[in-house]
């Protein structure tokens, strides 16, 4: 006893001395490093320190800035399907060893997410549209990106990779002589060409030790012990600090950041309040409220809070002949308690919204009203949709079995159970059966491609800057994510026009108009905004916070005494 | 006088006896007793309250909103319904297979020729394979049943040793997380799975057991009398074979409520809208100050798995 | 005694042989497509592409980890007609083999690493933790024994019900019930957070960080470990040399640990060798409750995301040490009961 007492009374807070690591909490281990396989946030927000891209993203303004280029790409339309995007990098844009980042160092990180037998299909994936890049003989650092479609969200998304240096990884040039549609195309022959490419991939084990892929970024990692914590070092001359102004993207004042891996969310506010970590993001909600009541915690701490643009939304399975009419799918959509769902999840923190887009977004449709709990207009439309309550449950003619309704979630999260059983009391109420059954994460998206459900929960992550909701609605997008197989010919178009649109008072009118489609058909019933929840030690200084993960921009914290030697100087 | 040492384990016997037969009286009566909340309705207003805190929730609630009491009442279902079951079917395919293992043996058991032959056009039928090795197979098992003269011995004894060792090498909990993730079963894949963990080593028990009662005379006497083998094995072999059970067969059961518990605590198998004891556990985690998550399941957890070693205990001559 | 040996080693091999292939056999048949978990491990990271840029990936996916081969030397194709397929050494149970007979467990689906490295590191944290937990509750087992079949009395009766209580107490409520006592930020607050590796990091830190794991797992073996033994102690206590003992003078505590413990340590030998794989299999519902990375939650992480290399490679390593586990016991059996040597000579 006395020892406990002892230990706890010796965690008592001090008094950071500027070369302190910063302690953060992941909520679990980035597994692998490997800039081209990033399977979770924790190893993308890692890639970020290590490595920079054309245009980062900036959480102090909402958007993306320019990073390795100078300034925004211009974008130019070919004909009615092709957009290119010019880019031009900095001359201070160095290497670690000196030499200069070229355009031919984009060029290959381009084709090396394409090289095939290696771990890069999901960055391939993810950069598939572009088809194709032009190098500028007369300017080394400049080159033009071809992209296949004329989407908006290409502007950000053709520059949100990290560079890697083709000097480090194939000194033999062996990727030159393939141009990036060849890769593209997957051909037999091309891997066999590149072995040697690959198997020297494989022996640097990026995954494990990503200082050999010499990257570009400010900090570099000094250790990693798996599934406890990760620490990145500031390295003592960064290409950017040369730079006249830098921009919040390219400012990292934190000399060292200790990530510290905390699964557990208690566990993590308990080292929150014994001074063993220093920012905490994605806290409970019931230990966030408490901790503000505390006034030992309140004068050690600061605290955070708004909206993210994470919603949480049910959605339905449009593909099952129960469901294939708006009128069910409407009637559901009334047995929600949201109100009541926000206030016992996240303490009436979060907003309530009608559609996808958020409320302080300027394109939110504010005419439509926000879905009451109403079982009494659920039994109407239900009667409008052709069912008849008999016998205890609502039938349809020539149907053998009455409305049943299988309910799917992701098992981890008590905020799905909490909505799941709301809503089968509800529907229960009202003679509805509903089977809840919480997935493992791993066949969740196996259950909703295989359309192994009637309705699901999930939250759909979105962002201020991009409206492209094309691979949650689109008819041809892919099963995962528009697992309710919506899609008719008109919203593909009105989607196609809202991703392609640029003139603020057009894209208005279609994203209000797509709200409006969203509840007359109600593909999906959006629940409520999920708020971000962040403490943090009073002793950090520039603490940028926004409802955009991770919530914090960790290279620009740094220490208040740090902050004094810098001013005394 | 003092009270002698087995009377004292008697009555600890009908103490342990009563209260699980209270918990199967509780399990059956659940959906008619007058509750006030139902177990899987959350009440969005009163999360993780403290027994005695809200009027009508008398042991408190969990941090979704369900009732304790409510919970611990249908919980009991999930023994009744659930590991109870599955302890049986493991007794039972203990009994079975342990029985025939012991009894039969390697060669003991010997197949008619007619159902050989059976088999072997069966298996041709389903397998269809290719005409020479088809041919050859056929022109060994041929051979086989030659040297056997036209009766195939089963081998029992390997195959039953040899599925329970399997079954005790793989640790448990990892063998039915394997299959939780996998791809989604019928509905009583869980209680197979339990019965599946359940049977090896009651099924090694009644081999031993079986072997020695084979060896007494009467068995002897029995079989000389002309009797059918089946018969012997069934009406004289099997009862005095499984003797054994009626100690062991509650600590199995102790065992697969421990399991599946275990399993509820995990979240794996079970729904939200299913009450178990285990699941409330598990919601400890989310609310480490909320004690009563903790005490009351866990006490009638501990309460009802010492009433089964008790009572087994008491079972013991 | 050699050849026996040599016989008992041969069919655990052939025996752990058949326990892998059977279990590579269960895994390659499951439905779950690795490279669609892989596609769908994050709900953060949506896919940008259409069906068909992610279907291209799933192809290129499944051919570098080389799952579009055939499973076995021979497939049958079941529609009519039935065809039968020599599919020569080109197919994945081989490359597995042979993979396997070179020491290298292979990649994992998860994260395309080597297996061999991520079970060492597992190993490092579980292997000192159940030995160490392993060994207190051996020895507080043959205490815990010596000092109950010496007599009766409340205290003894007191123990052997706090014995039968812990016996009932499932694994995870014991781990529960510990974390509600010393964690507790109200109460006492013992329990670490998970940063082994701080600057300070030294013999206390790790001591703090053992502190609630080692007892759950000491306490919720003590009872199975000691109840037999003092079920035998007493019988020993009844036989004719322990009387003749007595009758010389010796005390009852003499009489157990000289004389009638040698003989009780049989039944225990024989029931520690039943616990030896666990050294490999790790506590999973600890290591869950505690995060500890160690064996339990790398196989439970594996089931959980259908990783079945890294949980192929879990299950040989604790299937064959509960072989080896066996075969030891009956060698030390041997070595022990000079009765079993005078049977065998």
């Amino acid at each position: 006893m006395l020892l406990g007492l002892w230990l706890s009374a010796c965690s008592s807070p001090s008094v950071r001395e500027a070369g302190a690591p910063i302690r953060i909490r992941w909520q679990r281990d980035p597994e692998t490093l490997d800039p081209l396989a990033l399977p979770n946030p924790q190893a993308i927000e890692a890639a970020n320190l290590l490595h920079v891209g054309l245009l980062q993203l900036n959480l102090h303004t909402g958007t993306h800035s320019p990073a390795l280029a100078e300034k925004l790409p211009t974008r130019r339309l070919l004909g009615d399907s092709l957009s290119e995007y010019d880019y031009q990098l900095r001359p201070e844009a160095t290497w670690d060893d000196g030499r200069p980042i070229l355009a031919t160092d984009v060029a290959f990180t381009l084709k090396l997410m394409r090289c095939p037998e290696l771990p890069n299909e999901a960055a391939g994936a993810q950069i598939d549209f572009i088809k194709d890049f032009r190098l500028d003989t007369a300017n080394p650092r400049r080159i033009t990106l071809i992209c296949r479609g004329q989407v908006q969200d290409y502007g950000i998304a053709s520059g949100d990779f990290p560079v890697l240096s083709e000097a480090a990884i194939d000194s033999a040039l062996l990727l030159r002589r393939f141009t990036l549609p060849t890769l593209r195309q997957a051909q037999p022959g091309v891997a066999k060409q590149l072995a040697a490419l690959t198997s020297r991939y494989q022996r640097l084990d990026a995954a494990h030790h990503p200082e050999r892929l010499g990257g570009c970024g400010p900090y570099r990692l000094v250790q990693w012990t798996t599934n406890q914590s990760l620490t990145f070092e500031r390295k003592p001359t960064w290409w950017a600090d040369k730079l006249p102004q830098a921009t919040t993207v390219l400012q990292a004042r934190a000399q060292r950041l200790r990530y510290v891996i905390m699964p557990d969310g208690a566990s993590a506010t308990l080292a929150l309040r014994r001074h063993e970590i220093d920012v905490l993001t994605n806290m409970p909600a019931t230990d966030f409220n408490k901790l503000q009541k505390s006034a030992a915690a309140l004068r050690e701490l600061s605290f955070y809070t708004g909206a993210s643009y994470d919603v949480v939304y049910a959605a339905f399975n449009i593909a099952r002949p129960a469901l294939s009419d708006r009128y069910t799918r409407q009637a559901l959509g009334y047995l929600f308690d949201a109100q009541a769902l926000l206030q016992a999840t996240q303490f009436g923190q979060g907003v309530r919204t009608v559609g996808l887009l958020a409320p302080s977004s300027p394109f939110y449709n504010d005419s439509l009203a926000l879905l009451p709990y109403a079982p009494d207009r659920a039994a109407a439309l239900l009667r409008q949709g052709g069912w008849r309550f008999e016998k205890g449950g609502w039938w349809r003619p020539k149907v053998a079995e009455p409305l049943h309704v299988v309910f799917r979630y992701r098992a981890e999260d008590n905020m799905y159970a909490t909505i799941g059983l709301q809503f089968r009391a509800a529907a229960a109420r009202l003679g509805i059966a509903v089977e809840l059954r919480p997935t493992e994460p791993s066949s969740f998206s196996q259950t909703l491609r295989a359309g192994d459900f009637d309705m699901y929960a999930r939250t759909f992550k979105g962002n201020p800057f991009v409206y492209n909701f094309m691979p949650l609605l689109h008819s041809q997008a892919a099963l995962e994510s528009n697992a309710m197989r919506f899609g008719t010919p008109a919203t593909d178009q009105l989607l196609l026009a809202i991703a392609c649109e640029g003139q603020a008072a057009r894209k208005q009118r279609l994203l209000r108009q797509l709200q409006v489609v969203l509840r007359r058909e109600a593909p999906l019933v959006p629940l409520f905004y999920l708020p971000y929840r962040l403490a943090a030690s009073r002793q950090l200084r520039h603490l940028v916070v926004s409802g955009l993960k991770p919530n914090y921009e960790a290279a620009a914290l740094s220490w208040a005494t740090s902050d004094s030697l810098v001013a005394a100087r | 006088m003092r009270r002698s040492f087995p009377t004292r384990r008697r009555f600890a016997g009908w103490v342990a006896a009563a209260w699980l037969l209270g918990l199967v009286a509780v399990g059956l009566a659940a959906p008619l007793l007058p509750l006030p909340y139902s177990p899987a309705t959350p009440d969005l207003a009163n999360l993780t309250i403290a027994p005695g805190q809200y009027a009508a929730h008398y042991l408190g609630t969990d941090p979704l909103g369900r009732d304790v009491l409510a919970q611990l009442v249908f919980g009991t279902r999930q023994l009744l319904f659930l590991s109870l079951p599955a302890a049986a079917v493991a007794v039972a395919a203990a009994a079975l297979l342990g029985g025939a293992a012991g009894y039969w043996g390697d060669r003991g058991l010997r197949l008619p020729w007619l159902l050989s032959l059976g088999l072997g056009v069966a298996a041709w039928v389903w397998l269809q394979p290719p005409l020479l090795a088809g041919l050859a197979g056929a022109a060994a098992g041929v051979a086989v049943a030659y040297l056997h003269r036209w009766r195939l011995p089963v081998p029992l004894d390997s195959l039953v040793l040899g599925l329970a060792t399997l079954l005790g090498a793989l640790p448990r909990l990892v063998l039915v997380l394997a299959f939780a993730a996998g791809p989604p079963l019928a509905g009583g894949w869980l209680l197979a799975l339990l019965a599946l963990l359940a049977w090896p080593d009651m099924a090694r028990l009644v081999r031993t057991q079986t072997r020695q009662v084979r060896a007494q005379p009467y068995v002897e006497a029995a079989r000389a009398a002309g009797l059918p083998e089946w018969r012997v094995w069934w009406r004289h072999t099997l009862p005095a074979a499984c003797r054994p059970l009626w100690t062991y067969a509650p600590l199995a059961l102790a065992g697969l409520i421990g399991l599946e518990s275990t399993l509820a605590f995990l979240g794996i198998g079970v729904a939200p809208d299913t009450a178990s004891w285990g699941q409330l556990l598990s919601q400890f985690r989310q609310a480490p100050d909320a004690w009563w998550l903790l005490l009351l399941p866990g006490g009638l957890l501990v309460s009802t798995m010492l009433a089964l070693q008790v009572f087994a205990r008491s079972q013991r001559k | 005694m050699i050849s026996w040996l040599i016989y008992r080693l041969s069919r655990l091999v052939i025996a752990t042989w058949a326990i892998a292939s059977v279990a590579f056999m269960l895994s390659r048949l499951s439905t779950q497509q690795p490279e669609q978990v892989a596609f769908s491990r994050s709900d953060s990271i949506g896919p940008r592409g259409s069906a068909a840029v992610l279907l291209a990936g799933e192809h290129a996916m499944r051919h570098r980890l080389g799952l579009d081969v055939p499973l076995f030397y021979v497939s049958r194709r079941p529609g009519p007609p039935v065809r039968w397929q020599w599919n020569g050494t080109h197919n994945q149970y081989h490359f597995w083999l042979r993979q396997l007979l070179h020491g290298q467990f292979g990649l994992s689906y998860y994260d395309g690493q080597p297996i061999g490295p991520r079970i060492g590191a597992a190993l490092r944290y579980t292997v000192p933790l159940m030995l160490l937990a392993l060994l207190l509750a051996v020895s507080l087992a043959l205490l815990l024994a010596q000092y109950m079949a010496a007599g009766t009395g409340l205290l003894r009766r007191a123990v052997l019900l706090g014995l039968l209580g812990l016996q009932a107490l499932p694994l995870f409520a014991l781990a529960l019930g510990l974390l509600l006592l010393l964690a507790n930020p109200e109460l006492f607050n013992i329990l670490p957070a998970n940063d082994l590796s701080s600057e300070q990091a030294s013999f206390g830190n790790l001591v703090a960080y053992l502190l609630l794991p080692l007892p759950s797992l000491v306490l919720s073996s003590l009872p199975e470990l000691t109840l037999p033994l003092v079920a035998t102690l007493r019988h020993e206590l009844t036989q004719p040399y322990a009387t003749a003992a007595r009758a010389k003078g010796l005390s009852v505590r003499q009489v157990l640990r000289r004389h009638a413990l040698p003989n009780a340590v049989l039944p225990l030998v024989v029931q520690l060798a039943g616990l030896l794989p666990n050294l490999a299999a790790g506590a999973v519902v600890v290591e869950v409750l505690f995060a500890l990375p160690g064996m339990g939650r790398l196989m439970a992480g594996a089931a959980y995301t259908q990783d079945f290399p890294v949980l192929l490679a879990g299950v040989l390593l604790v299937a064959a040490a509960r072989l080896l586990a066996l075969l030891a016991a009956d060698v030390v059996h041997y070595r022990l009961d000079p009765r079993l040597r005078a049977a065998l000579a």
